[in-house]
């Protein structure tokens, strides 16, 4: 064994910064993290043991619940609008006599890079009940005042935009490189066959980029779960807008319940963990094929 | 000739929308920059908004009296090139060993890392907190360097780009008498320039805009970096920080990104960022 590294000291030493770092940023932490579930540890003081007590609280808490459905909502809302945008821009910005195409990548792809907190103030007055823009031009169409940010029905509405609006350019750009490489000449003997456009979209487009949507969905998932600042800087009346990785922040650093908070940690860990099963076997299969 | 006319149609009915897209991209952003000009005594509300009759930089002063912006800003650009350069130092030396060395375990460890990337370490804030705390450095910049110096995404990245580098170019180095390590520095970091830029890109915009790790790690003002500031300037003077001096923050946040991205834009080729990963 002590032979094996010594012969192959230099990349081991190579690779050696990441393993440290991640056992003891990332390994650790998520062991620990189950331990102090199983405590009431409150930030300070000896952490007391307490089995499974904070996962029962979190079966009856209110507040956990709606936290869980604002996520899924998040999720679902996310996976789908995203998606859906995505591959139509890319498909636009695909389009074979398009002029300025430069122009619009470039300008299509400017919400990704800025930052969800500074876009959720903007948002924030944007949608201002009283004097956003949004409201005004409502008003101006002949909708009345809706009350985004302070009404419960609403409320979500704004992060769901702010979410859209700033990740959308990101998978945009990875479905536009999915399509640079489908061959041109499938699309031009279809023409010759007499597809439309439509069809040729459902037939050729949408199945090559079977793989890249598959990744894409996957990240997208991952991302919606652990969504903070979104949520954080668009706060609705109550809970009705936080979201379960924000409850687990709040619980813990806000009222310093940390066995709780990682209680809340531990689900988060299990629904990535669950997902990420999910994802393998869907490969299996897609190799097996 | 019906075809041609369809052709057009379709043209000008495709140009349209994204002109509609990249006004809905635009909006905000601009929005934001006229509201932040705007003098205290012109109107805030309504489609009159997104007029300034006459410029001004007091929201800038005040902003500057609010908060310590020199201070929250070099907090903000130290972490960020710090981060920036230490990731990508570190991410192409492993991804260098993982493409170019032939070692016991190697693809096992490979596909270590790559799994590592399913589960955040965001979950695990609680002990996170604890274990900075124990080594010192919250409140301090390095605890948004440290942990991320060598990143599981960034070494796939580096090591994609670096398998397609000829191994001759190792060899003849090696043959040569050159030790791994300048190796490294002299042949393989020259060679990848045009991945190490892309890395960079997507590096400094994601830890420019990082928000949870600082406002988890940074609890006093003077240590803040600039987005925990800005996050807190709705409720800096008791609830009555005026929006037009919210707005100026948060251009002074968003601004030089973009700046840094279309300068970026204009020297690379378009789209080299593609096929990047999420930092």
């Amino acid at each position: 064994m002590l032979q094996i590294i010594r012969k192959n000291k230099i990349p081991y030493l190579f690779i050696l910064p990441f393993f440290l770092l991640f056992f003891m940023f990332q390994l650790i932490p998520t062991v620990w993290t189950f331990y102090i579930s199983l405590t009431n540890w409150k930030g300070i003081g000896a952490p007391e043991f307490c089995g499974l007590e904070n996962y029962k609280k979190l079966f009856i808490d209110n507040m956990f619940w709606a936290a869980l459905e604002n996520t899924v909502v998040y999720w679902i809302s996310g996976l789908i609008i995203i998606m859906f945008l995505a591959v139509v821009i890319a498909s636009l910005l695909n389009y074979g006599h398009l002029k300025g195409s430069t122009f619009f990548k470039t300008v299509t792809f400017l919400p990704n890079i800025c930052a969800a907190i500074a876009m959720g103030l903007i948002f924030r007055m944007l949608f201002d009940e009283n004097a956003g823009l949004i409201n005004e031009v409502l008003k101006a169409m002949g909708i009345g005042k809706v009350p985004w940010l302070t009404s419960t029905t609403f409320s979500k509405i704004p992060v769901i935009i702010l979410n859209v609006w700033r990740n959308t350019p990101w998978f945009t750009m990875i479905i536009f490189s999915g399509l640079l490489n489908i061959p041109r000449d499938y699309y031009e003997a279809a023409t010759v066959d007499g597809a439309n456009m439509w069809k040729q979209f459902c037939c050729i487009t949408l199945p090559s980029l079977g793989n890249i949507l598959f990744f894409c969905s996957i990240t997208l998932t991952v991302d919606s779960w652990k969504l903070f600042n979104e949520s954080y800087i668009l706060p609705g009346p109550g809970t009705s807008n936080t979201s379960l990785f924000q409850y687990m922040y709040e619980s813990g650093f806000n009222i310093f319940n940390m066995g709780y908070a990682s209680a809340i940690g531990v689900i988060l860990i299990l629904i990535l963990a669950a997902i990420s099963v999910v994802q393998l076997i869907a490969r299996r299969k897609q190799e097996k094929i | 000739m019906a075809y041609r006319r369809k052709q057009t149609t379709v043209s000008f009915f495709i140009h349209t929308i994204l002109i509609i897209i990249s006004f809905l991209c635009i909006m905000p952003i601009l929005w934001m920059c006229l509201i932040s000009l705007k003098p205290s005594s012109e109107t805030m509300s309504g489609i009159h908004s997104i007029w300034v009759s006459d410029p001004a930089f007091e929201n800038y002063r005040r902003l500057f009296e609010t908060i310590p912006v020199l201070q929250n800003a070099f907090n903000s650009i130290f972490t960020t090139i710090m981060g920036t350069v230490t990731s990508l130092f570190f991410c192409s030396l492993a991804g260098f060993a993982f493409a170019k060395y032939k070692f016991p375990g190697r693809d096992f460890l490979f596909y270590f890392v790559i799994a590592t990337m399913l589960v955040p370490p965001e979950t695990g804030a609680v002990p996170l907190f604890v274990i900075m705390k124990k080594l010192n450095l919250i409140n301090s910049l390095w605890s948004l360097v440290i942990p991320r110096i060598a990143t599981a995404v960034g070494i796939f990245y580096m090591h994609q780009y670096i398998c397609d580098v000829p191994d001759e170019l190792v060899e003849a180095a090696k043959i040569d008498g050159c030790k791994d390590f300048m190796i490294f520095i002299k042949i393989i970091l020259p060679v990848i320039k045009p991945a190490l830029a892309s890395w960079a890109a997507v590096t400094l915009i994601a830890r420019w805009n990082d928000f949870f790790w600082p406002v988890l790690y940074l609890r006093k003002q003077v240590k803040y970096t600039l987005m925990v500031t800005i996050s807190l300037l709705p409720v800096s003077e008791g609830l009555s920080t005026p929006w037009p001096v919210i707005l100026s923050g948060t251009t002074l946040v968003i601004i030089p990104i973009v700046v840094l991205y279309l300068l970026l834009q204009t020297l690379q080729k378009a789209g080299a960022m593609a096929g990047a990963v999420k930092g």
